[in-house]
C-alpha cells in the first residue's frame, strides 16, 4: 500500500533533480505498470463480483441438494485410522517427513489449495486398505497427489512423472509411478471425489464479508490437522467448521450467528485443534508466513505468546488463568516438561509380522496368504491384506504418543531438506 | 531406528540432547525415514492385478466379445462389445495410456463422477477394466446418440414436437441431477447426448465434466463445443456456474426443430456475431458489468433483437417461451434445470406420452431398417 501511495507521488513528479531522479524514474515506470495492474485489477473485482452473483443464484437453487451430497461423499470418503493403525511398517511418526514433503511438492507445482487436502485423503483412504512397506510410503504420496492434481488441477499444472521422479530423487521408476497410481485408483474403486475441508469452509464463509485474514488461517490450522492422526477420521465439514471458529477466536472475530451453517461447528472439535497449534510443521509455518496467506502464521505465533505470557503472569500471580484467555496454550507447559513437543506417533509394533505384509503393487504371493495364522481372520481370501481394525487392537494401549520429528532445532529441518535431498522443489 | 526407542525423561543431560540431535540427523530427510535401505526397491511384480480383481471372470477384457467400432471420441475409442457371459449389449469405450502421463485426467473426472451420477438420465458406467496399456470403461449400449438419429428420421433431421418434448424433459432431468450433485456436464451437445430403442435419452461423456463448489470455482473456458458454447464463456468467463449447461440444452431444443445447430460458429468471435445477430447485441445498459469480460469489446457490431418467431416457425409459443429462458445472454437471467422441468410447456407431456411411445416403435422400426450405426468404417465422434 506504502509503495502504491510513494509511486503515484513519483509519476506526479517530472522534475529532474539530480542524484534522486533515478530513483524517481524507477518509480514512474512502476506507477505505469501499476496503472495497468490496477485496471486489471478493477477487471478482476468485478469478474469476482459477477461470479459471486451467479453462485449466489446456484446457492439459492442447489446449496441444499448440494451440501447434502458432499456430507454424503464425505462420509463415503472417510479414512479408517483403526486401519492405519496396524500397518506394520509405515509409522505415525513418519507422516509428518512425508506430509512436509508433499507440501513442498505442492506449493512447488503451484496446485490449488483443494488439492493438499485431496491428496492426503486419498493417502489415508490407500494406507487404510493396503499394507505399505516403508519404502513406497513416498511412492504412495507422490501418486496420490499425481491423482488428485489430475481430478482438480489444470491439465498444465498436473506434475509430471518426471518431475516427480527427480524430487523422489529417481529412487523410483517411471512405470511405477504409474502402477502405483492405477493401484491407488482402483483401490479407491475410483471414487476420488472427497469434499475437501476448504469447500466446506468457503461454503461456511460465502455469505460473510470476505476476510482473508480469518479463512487463511482457518487452512493453516486445517492443514496443521493434516498431521495429526486424530483428525484422519474426522469428517472434513467438521472439520472446517471447528478450524474457521477457532480462527475466529484467535483473530478476535465474533463468532457466526446461531442460524448461519459456520455457526454449527463441534466445540469438541475446536479444543483438539487448538491443542495442535504449538508446533506446526516448520515448512507449513513458513508457507503460511508469505503474504499471499496474509501472513497468519505470524499472527498466530504472537498470539500464542501473548497467550503463552497471559498464562505466566496467570500463574505467577498465584491466579489461575481464566478459561476465557487461553484455552489454546493451557496444554503447552506440561507436554514441554514431561516429554518435550509431542506429535501423535503411533507406537512401534515389536514386530508382530516378522518379514511385514506385502505391500501392493507386489501382490502377496500365495504362501503370504493362510500360512500366517493370523490372517485367518482375514474375512476375504483376496484382501488379507487389508488391514482388519479388528485385529490387534490389544497392542494398541499402553502407547506412548511421542515424536522426535519436533524435538530437534528446526533451523537445520530446511537445510538437510534442500541440500540433499529435494533439489528437484526448489 | 534407534531413535524411536529413546527415553521419555523429561530432565535430559546435555550429552543425551547430542546424541539426540545426532539421531534425529539421520532422520531429518524423509529419505532417510522412509527408505532406511537405501537400495532401490524392488521393481513392481506384473502381478498386482490380481490384488482388486475380485470378480476376475467381469472384470478381464477377454469377458467381452469386442464388436464393431462406434466412433472416436477425443482421447478414447468406442466399440460395441457383447459381455460373453450374459449375451448383454455393452459399449466399450478404450483409452489409451500414455506412458509418460499415466491415466488421464479426463479418465479419473469421468469415472470418478459417474460413480458418484446414477440416474436413468444419465448413461451407466457398468465397471472399468485395466490392462497393460490401456483403460476399457464398461457403459450400458445406447443405439444411438442423437446426431445421428436425427440424421437418421429424414425429413432434414428435424424431430417430431412430441419426440422433442420427451427428450428436452429427459435432458433437463440428467441435467438437473448433475446439478443437484455438484457437478458440471461442460460438453452437452447432440453426439453426447444417447438414445437407446425406448425412446430413452441419456447424457454420455463426461469427459470434461466437473465438480464445482460454492461459490463458484475459476474454470477453464475452454469447455463446451464452440456452436453450443455460452456467451459468458466465450466472452471469457472463467466462474460460469449451472446455466452454462442451460445454454447448450438450449441450442440442443432448436436444432431438434430445425436439423441444424442454431449457432455454427467457426471462431470465438464468429460464434458471438452469429449469437448476437439473433439475440441482439448486448451492451452495458442490457448486460451491466459485461464490459468486464476480458473478451468484450466496444465495437461489437450492433444488431437489433430478433424475434424468435420468425427464426424458429416450428416451435410452439409455450415452447418459445421456454427457449428463451434457456438462451438468455446473461447467466444469471437464464433459467435453471429444475425449474426449467416445471415449465407449462411439459405440462401436456403426460397425455403426449402414449403417443410418444408410438413413434418410439416407429423409430425402432426405422431404425432396424437403416441399421444401427450407419456405415461401418466411418467412424464418427462419439457420446461415450
Amino acid at each position: 500500500m506504502a509503495s502504491r501511495m510513494f509511486s503515484s507521488l513519483g509519476s506526479g513528479d517530472s522534475g529532474y533533480d539530480g542524484g534522486i531522479t533515478e530513483v524517481f524514474e524507477f518509480e514512474t515506470s512502476r506507477a505505469k505498470f501499476n496503472h495497468q495492474e490496477h485496471a486489471r485489477e478493477v477487471a478482476r473485482q468485478r469478474q469476482h463480483m459477477l461470479a459471486g452473483e451467479l453462485s449466489r443464484l446456484d446457492a439459492g437453487e442447489y446449496q441444499q441438494d448440494i451440501l447434502d451430497h458432499m456430507m454424503r461423499m464425505d462420509a463415503d470418503t472417510l479414512p479408517d485410522v483403526d486401519s492405519i493403525d496396524i500397518q506394520t511398517e509405515i509409522q505415525w511418526y513418519m507422516r509428518p517427513y512425508l506430509l512436509d514433503f508433499l507440501v513442498e511438492a505442492h506449493s512447488a507445482f503451484q496446485l490449488l489449495p483443494e488439492t493438499l487436502f485431496l491428496t492426503v485423503n486419498i493417502l489415508d483412504r490407500y494406507c487404510s486398505k493396503r499394507v505399505v512397506y516403508k519404502r513406497h510410503y513416498q511412492l504412495v504420496g507422490c501418486a496420490a497427489l499425481l491423482v488428485a492434481a489430475k481430478y482438480g488441477d489444470k491439465k498444465e499444472k498436473v506434475p509430471t512423472i518426471k518431475e516427480l521422479k527427480s524430487m523422489c530423487c529417481s529412487l523410483y521408476d517411471d512405470d511405477m509411478f504409474l502402477q502405483m497410481e492405477w493401484h491407488v485408483l482402483s483401490t479407491l474403486d475410483w471414487s476420488v471425489g472427497h469434499p475437501t475441508v476448504d469447500s466446506f469452509l468457503k461454503l461456511a464463509v460465502k455469505d460473510s464479508i470476505p476476510d482473508p485474514e480469518t479463512e487463511n488461517l482457518a487452512l493453516y490450522i486445517l492443514e496443521m490437522g493434516l498431521f495429526h492422526r486424530e483428525f484422519v477420521s474426522k469428517q472434513s465439514s467438521t472439520l472446517a467448521l471447528a478450524a474457521l471458529a477457532l480462527s475466529k477466536h484467535i483473530l478476535g472475530r465474533p463468532q457466526a450467528r446461531a442460524s448461519e451453517y459456520a455457526s454449527r461447528y463441534c466445540e469438541t472439535t475446536v479444543v483438539e485443534l487448538s491443542q495442535k497449534l504449538h508446533q506446526p510443521s516448520e515448512i507449513l509455518s513458513r508457507k503460511y508466513a508469505s503474504g499471499r496467506y496474509s501472513g497468519v502464521s505470524r499472527i498466530l505465533n504472537t498470539f500464542l505468546v501473548d497467550q503463552a505470557a497471559l498464562a505466566a503472569a496467570a500463574a505467577a500471580s498465584q491466579r489461575a488463568p481464566s478459561p476465557g484467555h487461553s484455552y489454546a496454550s493451557v496444554s503447552k507447559s506440561p507436554y514441554i516438561e514431561q516429554y518435550g513437543y509431542t506429535t501423535p506417533q503411533k507406537p512401534q509394533f515389536q514386530s508382530t509380522m516378522q518379514h511385514g505384509y506385502p505391500t501392493p503393487p507386489i501382490t502377496p504371493e500365495e504362501e503370504h496368504f493362510g500360512k500366517d495364522p493370523r490372517n485367518h481372520s482375514a474375512p476375504n481370501h483376496y484382501t488379507p491384506i487389508t488391514p482388519t481394525p479388528t485385529a490387534p487392537m490389544s497392542q494398541c494401549s499402553g502407547f506412548d504418543y511421542r515424536d522426535d520429528y519436533r524435538a530437534a532445532p528446526p533451523s537445520w529441518v530446511f537445510e538437510t531438506y534442500h541440500d540433499s535431498r529435494y533439489t528437484g522443489i526448489v | 531406528m534407534e531413535v524411536t526407542h529413546r527415553t521419555t525423561n523429561s530432565q535430559r543431560p546435555a550429552s543425551r540432547l547430542h546424541t539426540k540431535l545426532q539421531a534425529a540427523e539421520k532422520l531429518i530427510s524423509p529419505g532417510s525415514v522412509l527408505f532406511a535401505h537405501r537400495s532401490k526397491p524392488a521393481a513392481l511384480g506384473p502381478t498386482h492385478v490380481r490384488t482388486v480383481s475380485q470378480d476376475m471372470d467381469k472384470r478381464h477384457p477377454s469377458s467381452f466379445q469386442q464388436l464393431e467400432k462406434l466412433g472416436e471420441g477425443t482421447y478414447a475409442t468406442v466399440f460395441k462389445g457383447r459381455n460373453r457371459q450374459n449375451g448383454e449389449l455393452v459399449a466399450l469405450k478404450e483409452i489409451h495410456l500414455d506412458s509418460e502421463e499415466g491415466t488421464p485426467s479426463t479418465a479419473i473426472r469421468e469415472i470418478s463422477l459417474m460413480k458418484e451420477l446414477r440416474h436413468e438420465n444419465i448413461v451407466a458406467l457398468h465397471d472399468v477394466i485395466h490392462t497393460e496399456n490401456k483403460l476399457m470403461l464398461v457403459f450400458e449400449y445406447m443405439d444411438k446418440d442423437l446426431k445421428k438419429y436425427m440424421d437418421a428420421r429424414g425429413q432434414h433431421g428435424q424431430l417430431d414436437p412430441v419426440t422433442i418434448k420427451s427428450f428436452m424433459q429427459q435432458l433437463l432431468r440428467g441435467i438437473a441431477f448433475c446439478h443437484d450433485n455438484r457437478v458440471l456436464h461442460r460438453d452437452l451437445k447432440p453426439q453426447n447426448l444417447l438414445i437407446n430403442s425406448k425412446g430413452q435419452l441419456k447424457l454420455g461423456d463426461f469427459g470434461l465434466a466437473r465438480a464445482f463448489g460454492i461459490p463458484v470455482n475459476t474454470f477453464s473456458n475452454e469447455v463446451v463445443t464452440l456452436w453450443y458454447r455460452a456467451p459468458d464463456v466465450l466472452l471469457g468467463s472463467r466462474t460460469y456456474n449451472t446455466s452454462i449447461d442451460i445454454w447448450s440444452a438450449g441450442c440442443i431444443m432448436a436444432e431438434m426443430y430445425t436439423g441444424r445447430p442454431l449457432f455454427a460458429g467457426t471462431t470465438n468471435d464468429d460464434q458471438l456475431q452469429k449469437i448476437f445477430r439473433l439475440m441482439g447485441t448486448p451492451s452495458e445498459r442490457s448486460w451491466p458489468g459485461i464490459s468486464a469480460y476480458p473478451e468484450y469489446k466496444a465495437n461489437f457490431h450492433v444488431y437489433a433483437t430478433q424475434d424468435m418467431r420468425l427464426f424458429l416457425p416450428q416451435v410452439d409459443p409455450v415452447g418459445l417461451e421456454l427457449l428463451r429462458s434457456m438462451l438468455q445472454l446473461r447467466p444469471e437471467l437464464r433459467i435453471s434445470a429444475t425449474d426449467a422441468l416445471r415449465h407449462p410447456w411439459f405440462q401436456d407431456l403426460p397425455q403426449l406420452q402414449a403417443r410418444a411411445q408410438q413413434v418410439a416403435q416407429q423409430q425402432q422400426m426405422q431404425q432396424q431398417i437403416s441399421g444401427g450405426y450407419g456405415a461401418p468404417g466411418v467412424p464418427q465422434q462419439t457420446g461415450y
